[in-house]
């Protein structure tokens, strides 16, 4: 065993143990307002990053292709994605009562990616072609864009639904105003939605040409445009003045799920061509 | 100089000789407060006259609207709370010798009660961060007339960093405890910036006033009153003038660019109904509303709350607010007490290390003496080139014996018990006649 795999053997552990503990830091400053953790947080989170970082290059070297090839190594470099957009929004906004949800949502993807971890990830010369890589990364980028925003759809329509009802519980007075939560929303969504168009454009225009016709049939391809119409339908409405914060949160939400069905569900039972990832 | 704490057996006390002799809300209605309250003028020349009495040493007072209580270091205890009593208090209210309209602590418990008063625990909306400003004040004031010395002076200090740290530390002041903040807090749980939104008054009575106040104080955006009677809403501009005054009926029209109503008024019918503010959210899509009622019965149709993005809260949701608010407020008690306690200690260490340096400096100077001849009379059996490592070695020694006592002595490590400084005099035999080095 070298090296190489004996860091991420110990990664698999490591990584979501880590996330976990960073995830209870946040937890302790937005339910306690400890102050070690207003001091601790943020460089925890940058150090975890890092570290993620540093499995995900070396899974690269290991296997000598972009670290997607299985849906477990997607979840990962989705969490490494979500956590680095989170990492920017809070050093940004030099806001952090948001962290404790954010990371948390990290560390389910992190451990789902642990869970399904297979010891050896196939060959896929697929990976090396750098339009397909292009596809994956904007694809991954567009997923954690969405994440990012339901994580904060979530955040809105839990403050939504106390300022309604006169109850001021867990998340009064500890979140960002409305405004904020659903501009933050809003601004992951318009990135996702650009980044999966991105992400399809380019995959058709690879699809067509290795493949022919027929591609657009795969399960996996129908269910990500169902999602991406979902996501488009969600913006336009918004930009019609037809739906509110509350709505777009709603469908925010209902996307994330749509994501991950697509990438657990879809991928193991239903995908055609598609079924890589 | 400052009277040290010695007692007649000649022993240290732990605090500095303190009183405090003082009146709060607890303890005496307004009317008593009023005619024992001191504006600047009046508290200077009552300063004056207190520390021109040869009983007292330092004097200070704090007198708000909900407290006057006067701090003296006395140079004799009994004629300097006669004094303190008769110049402060009866001179005034005669009525304030009465049983329980004064409190009357001393020493370390008046100290402690100055922490707590800064701190915001005395206060009568518990955390209100005013009183450090006052305290503050009164600080300056007493050290600009030289009426406040070294103990004072350094319990002021004290008194403040223990109100800074609480605020800090804990969330002792945090959460709106009253109705104006309520509507600023909940605010700023909606909009991305209060100094955006545009506030709509209706009603311009005691409730609206308060509303105003706070809402211009922390700084709101654009502040409009529509009230019935045009003379009153003219005369509340007249008060508040960067309020704009639009006509009663123009209020339905207004909903369309406010981001929150305030309704305050005596109306027995809503004069906000749900309809109009239907038609009003259509103008201003994807904006909230807020929506404050403080009318009893209702301003506003509770048909108002149900719409999309519109936040309705009555009288009794700003009420709950407040109430959960103070309770946070008095979880918080314990933390700030700890840190009160923390900032005494170093107070008390402080004094106790004003007590001490003159008898480590005596201690330091008796082994110095004992050193010296003792090397004196045994350098003679000794080779010259070794003479400059002895007395290096025997300075050394000296040193490292007394680091520990003289630490002690400062009252280091306030968690163990202080050794009494007769004993120290006692075990070392330090001449009693020999004059202490200042």
């Amino acid at each position: 065993m070298t090296p190489l795999d004996t860091f991420l053997g110990a990664m698999v552990v490591l990584l979501p143990v880590a996330y976990l503990l960073v995830a209870v830091d946040y937890g302790t400053l937005f339910f306690a307002g400890l102050p070690f953790a207003r001091r601790s947080t943020t460089p925890a989170l940058r150090s975890v990053v890092l570290l993620h970082l540093a499995d995900l290059v070396a899974l690269t070297m290991r296997w000598h292709q972009f670290p997607a090839v299985t849906v477990s190594q997607a979840l990962s470099v989705l969490a490494f994605a979500v956590a680095v957009v989170y990492a920017i929004v809070e050093s940004h906004g030099r806001e952090r009562s948001t962290g404790f949800w954010m990371v948390s949502m990290v560390f389910v993807f992190q451990l789902l990616s642990s869970l399904l971890q297979r010891p050896e990830p196939p060959k896929r010369e697929l990976f090396h072609n750098p339009i397909f890589a292009t596809h994956v990364s904007l694809a991954l980028l567009g997923y954690a864009a969405f994440a990012v925003a339901a994580g904060y759809g979530f955040l809105f329509l839990r403050l939504y639904r106390e300022l309604k009802a006169g109850r001021f519980g867990t998340f009064y007075g500890k979140l960002p105003p409305l405004e904020v939560l659903e501009r933050m929303m809003l601004g992951a969504l318009t990135v996702g939605f650009l980044a999966l168009t991105g992400a399809a454009s380019v995959g058709a225009f690879w699809a067509q040409h290795v493949f022919g016709d027929g591609w657009i049939r795969d399960p996996k391809i129908l269910f990500t445009i169902a999602t991406w119409c979902l996501y488009g339908l969600a913006l336009l409405m918004r930009r019609l003045r037809q739906w509110q914060g509350r709505q777009t949160a709603v469908a925010s939400l209902a996307g994330l799920g749509a994501i991950l069905f697509s990438l657990l569900a879809v991928n193991f039972f239903f995908a055609d061509f598609h079924g890589f990832l | 100089m400052a009277r040290l704490g010695l007692d007649s057996g000649g022993s240290s006390r732990q605090d500095p000789a303190l009183l405090l002799v003082g009146t709060d809300h607890r303890s005496s209605p307004l009317e008593l407060r009023e005619r024992v309250s001191y504006k600047e003028e009046d508290a200077e020349e009552l300063l004056v006259h207190l520390i021109a009495r040869p009983e007292i040493a330092e004097a200070c007072l704090v007198s708000t609207c909900n407290r006057t209580e006067v701090y003296v270091q006395p140079r004799a205890d009994e004629q300097a709370y006669r004094t303190a009593l008769d110049l402060v208090f009866l001179k005034r209210a005669a009525e304030m010798e009465q049983p329980g309209r004064l409190f009357v602590l001393r020493d370390g418990a008046a100290a402690r009660h100055l922490l707590a008063v800064a701190s915001g625990l005395e206060s009568m909306v518990l955390g209100e961060p005013e009183i450090m400003g006052q305290v503050k004040q009164a600080a300056a004031l007493a050290d600009a007339l030289g009426t406040s010395g070294t103990v004072l002076r350094r319990l002021l200090r004290a008194s403040l960093a223990a109100g800074k740290r609480a605020r800090a530390e804990s969330a002792i002041s945090s959460g709106a405890v009253s109705l104006g903040y309520a509507v600023v807090e909940l605010a700023r749980n909606i909009f991305t910036r209060l100094e955006e939104c545009h506030v709509l008054l209706l009603g311009a009575g005691e409730t609206a006033r308060l509303v105003a106040t706070s809402l211009i104080e922390r700084g709101t955006g654009r502040l409009t009153v529509a009230n019935r009677t045009a003379a009153r809403a003219e005369r509340f501009a007249a008060e508040f003038p960067s309020v704009q005054v639009i006509p009663f009926e123009a209020r339905t029209e207004a909903l369309g660019s406010a981001d929150v109503v305030v309704a305050s008024t005596g109306a027995e019918e809503p004069l906000v109904h749900g309809p109009e503010v239907d038609q009003a959210m259509a103008r201003r899509p994807n904006r909230p509303l807020l929506l404050v009622d403080l009318g009893v019965p209702r301003n506003i149709e509770a048909a108002a709350g149900r719409i999309e993005n519109v936040f309705l809260h009555a009288i009794d949701s700003l009420d709950h607010l407040i109430q959960r608010n103070l309770k946070r407020r008095r979880e918080e008690v314990p933390k700030v007490e700890e840190i009160i306690e923390q900032e005494l200690g170093y107070f008390r260490a402080w004094y106790r290390g004003l007590e001490a340096e003159p008898l480590i400096a005596r201690l330091q100077k008796q082994a110095e003496r004992i050193r010296r001849d003792e090397l004196a009379g045994a350098l003679a059996r000794f080779p010259p080139e070794t003479h400059e490592d002895l007395e290096r070695l025997t300075r050394s020694l000296i040193k490292k014996i007394l680091h520990h006592p003289s630490a002690r002595l400062r009252g280091k490590g306030a968690e163990e018990s202080l050794p009494r400084l007769d004993l120290v005099r006692e075990l070392f035999h330090l001449d009693d006649d020999e004059p202490e080095e200042p």
